[in-house]
């Protein structure tokens, strides 16, 4: 299969299971907004290391907020429940409510919750105040800038987490011009997060080492640097770079649209701007039960 | 299915208790059966058919047409399904109404939504003292749901009130919201004396400053409080007869008090922000 005379790797990407929660960020502008919503899903690009996957969805108007607020969805993934919780308490903690005129909301209804504001309440210290609205319960927390409004609690679903695709580039620059292409066509789908830097990842990871001490190295059968020292690389010459964009989402419709739509912006530049070949990482279909058949999705 | 339909008749010489008549309990009951259900008016007791003429068959959705301003207890201990009356209501409306809905188009008396649970009222019209409040005997006043007044409200409202809100369009006698101990009560127009007197917690928003604040409140200053972007906004998109509530607050002069009962309730003045 050929896409702009791109060659689409008859392989597939393997996700896996995960838990979710929706995050509404609101403030007094957009910008505050975005301060606190960077701030929370900052350092989370991978759940081995930063215990949590998060990003940025997309900017609310005031029409689609609780409070009538600027505001910014945010979508945070873990690998369970209480991991998922942990997390989200952390980041709203330390990274909403000490942002200047941040509130934070469920973006979801599910019965399924983690602590929210039914926790961070007691940052109180005795004086927050409570108000149930339609059935949903909020802190009013005093605090130096005047009041961190919050949500009693976050809804949890079940969600995917590891979609994903390889470019394979002439260059790192070829390879981002492609990259940033696949990535501004993904944020236009509801439902998914491109957690990495810029949505891109610089150094794809396989599973363990040869140090006993690390669960994971990096993948050196795709590293251009390497095509001359290891066996099998699956490089081909002309390659000089592989990127990798790895998708989040809250089901498998949205990662698999996300998907198709990043691949076909992807091979955009083709052949003659350095973009070879698209592929997807997996582990053989033995771990993650989310398999994405690069031919069947882009049909 | 058209909504079952009770139409007065005759005005009863004494007060009748029309508990009776909510939605689930005459659910899967024939015309005539319901028609038998007995009232009682004053020291006696009458049927229902023996004051209202009948008609349609859905259960869940009753309309009464009339002057009631005679009959007591009308929606009271409802669950589920709607109320709908065209006309005056007497007193205890919707009291200790768990859920569903009560629409008056008219004057309501006094104790409308007296310890109520939850569901939604809305009175197209003037409410008598106590909105809200607990009936003699009831160590609480309303515990959940929401209650709209058009028009205007008498003295205390929210007497004692624990959770659950209070919108009024109108007025406010003396002592709204004294004894509260929680919950939300707003008043669009003017509000009498004592002002949440004796409340442990909860919020009454004034939209104009009343003439006296009990001495036991403490000014906090102008300030923005953003919990009233989010009521308003809730209110707003939930009601649409109070969409004159967009673009109100968060600028409000707050005072904490009671202070003589722990001082963890708020008055929040909407007018006071904008005077000076």
């Amino acid at each position: 299969m050929k896409i702009n005379g791109v060659e689409i790797e008859n392989t597939f990407a393997e996700a896996f299971p995960m838990k979710a929660a929706r995050l509404i960020i609101t403030a007094i502008n957009h910008k505050w907004a975005h301060h606190a919503a960077n701030s929370l899903s900052g350092f989370a690009t991978s759940v081995i290391g930063c215990g949590c996957e998060a990003g940025i969805e997309r900017e609310l108007d005031t029409r689609h907020t609780p409070d009538g607020r600027p505001g910014i969805s945010v979508l945070i993934f873990s690998t369970s429940t209480k991991q998922l919780a942990e997390q989200v308490l952390k980041r709203v903690g330390q990274s909403v409510m000490t942002t200047v005129t941040a509130a934070c909301y469920s973006g979801l209804r599910t019965p399924d919750r983690i602590p929210l504001g039914k926790s961070l309440r007691f940052f109180g210290d005795g004086h927050q105040i409570s108000k149930l609205l339609d059935g949903t319960r909020y802190w009013r927390v005093p605090v130096m800038h005047g009041e961190f409004m919050c949500e009693e609690s976050a809804s949890v679903v079940k969600a995917v987490g590891g979609g994903n695709f390889l470019i394979f580039a002439k260059s790192s620059g070829h390879g981002l011009s492609a990259c940033e292409k696949a990535i501004k066509a993904i944020k236009k789908i509801p439902g998914v997060v491109t957690p990495f830097p810029g949505g891109v990842v610089g150094s794809g990871s396989k599973v363990g080492s040869k140090y006993k001490f690390l669960s994971a190295s990096t993948n050196h059968l795709y590293c251009p640097t390497l095509k001359g020292k290891v066996k099998n690389s699956v490089l081909s010459a002309d390659v000089g770079s592989v990127l990798e964009v790895v998708i989040d989402g809250l089901d498998e419709r949205s990662v698999g649209e996300a998907m198709r739509v990043g691949i076909r912006a992807a091979c955009v530049p083709g052949p003659r701007r350095g973009i070879y070949r698209i592929g997807a990482g997996n582990y053989g279909g033995k771990l993650g039960p989310y398999h994405f058949h690069l031919h069947k999705i882009l049909k | 299915m058209k909504p079952l339909k009770f139409t007065l008749k005759e005005a009863p010489r004494q007060r009748v208790g029309l508990s009776a008549l909510i939605p689930d309990r005459l659910h899967g009951m024939r015309r005539t059966a319901i028609a038998r259900i007995k009232l009682q008016c004053g020291n006696h007791k009458v049927t229902v058919g023996d004051l209202f003429s009948i008609s349609g068959n859905d259960a869940q959705h009753l309309q009464l047409h009339g002057d009631l301003g005679k009959f007591d207890d009308i929606g009271m201990d409802m669950g589920s399904g709607s109320v709908t009356v065209r006309g005056r209501v007497g007193q205890r409306l919707g009291a200790a109404m768990r859920g569903g809905q009560i629409v008056v188009q008219g004057d309501a008396g006094d104790w409308l939504g007296a310890n109520m649970h939850g569901g939604l009222i809305e009175v197209h019209g003037n409410t008598g003292n106590q909105v809200g409040g607990a009936r003699p005997g009831e160590v609480h006043g309303m515990d959940g749901g929401t209650i709209l007044v058009t028009g205007n409200a008498g003295m205390r409202v929210g007497d004692r009130m624990r959770r659950g809100m209070i919108i009024l369009k109108g007025s406010a006698g003396d002592y709204c919201g004294a004894r509260m101990l929680a919950g939300t009560i707003l008043a669009c127009g003017t509000s009498g004396d004592f002002v949440g007197s004796g409340m442990k917690r909860g919020t009454v928003i004034l939209a104009r400053r009343p003439e006296r604040i009990t001495a036991t409140f403490n000014n906090c200053g102008v300030l923005k409080m953003q919990f009233l972007r989010l009521l308003f906004q809730h209110l707003t998109r939930t009601y649409p007869h109070l969409s004159e509530l967009r673009g109100r607050g968060p600028l409000c002069e707050r005072y904490c008090g009671d202070l003589a009962t722990g001082g963890k309730g708020e008055l929040m003045i909407l007018s006071a922000a904008y005077s000076d």
